[in-house]
């Protein structure tokens, strides 16, 4: 059965179609047909297959601005993502420093799947929604912050 | 934040997919949000709240007297 019924494809489209505005480069980190697999490493990916049916729909859904790219890390050893990984970033030339920098590790569900639609409507429009105070205490950062924010499909 | 400075980077993760990374990061209860891999709080707030822990645990620890 798919994830996004018919009627939420419809939606996304539309969505995407009023609120995108600049390319957006999408990265899905998997290892495919790995999901009932036991391996050296431990368990296969059972999410991979729903990850990547996501981001397809996400890319169909507006595919002159969202660029889906997959990679197979199973192929790319040296790459050490967990897996699925999505990561997101602007296409506009500082795609390499920002590509990684905003991502989901694991199945993006439920309201997590919002905030992916939320997010890439927010890189498209350079939009961070956030107050003047913020942005004055982030441009005072000096070090490197790293958030790993855990959550649940709820 | 991430958006907004390039010094952010910000990871959600699905918590029980990774059940070993959660429980070194001491996940029992959504959204944890844990700051350069070492400390962390518990809880959704508002922006204000949400940078001033955000910040406070970004902070070197100081060393001890």
């Amino acid at each position: 059965m798919a994830i996004l019924n018919q009627q939420l494809k419809e939606q996304l489209k539309r969505r995407f179609s009023e609120r995108l505005r600049d390319p957006v480069q999408l990265t899905l980190y998997t290892r495919p047909g790995s999901g009932r697999l036991i391996l050296p490493g431990g368990l296969g990916c059972a999410t991979c297959g729903d990850a990547r049916e996501l981001a397809d729909d996400l890319a169909a859904a507006a595919p002159e601005q969202v660029r889906l790219e997959v990679v197979d890390v199973s192929e790319r050893t040296e790459l050490e993502r967990p897996v699925p990984s999505l990561t997101l970033g602007a296409t506009n030339g500082e795609a390499d420093q920002d590509g990684g920098r905003l991502g989901w590790q694991g199945l993006p569900a439920g309201y997590e799947f919002a905030t992916v639609v939320d997010a890439i409507e927010r890189v498209s429009r350079s939009e961070h929604g956030l107050a003047e105070a913020t942005l004055d205490a982030l441009s005072e950062l000096t070090e490197p912050v790293d958030l790993m924010v855990f959550a649940t499909p709820t | 934040m991430a958006l907004a400075s390039p010094l952010v980077s910000a990871l959600s993760v699905e918590a029980n997919e990774f059940p070993e990374l959660s429980q070194r990061h001491g996940v029992q209860s959504v959204p944890r949000t844990v700051v350069n891999g070492a400390r962390a709080f518990v809880g959704a707030m508002p922006e204000a709240r949400f940078l001033a822990a955000v910040l406070e645990l970004a902070r070197p620890a100081e060393p001890p007297a």
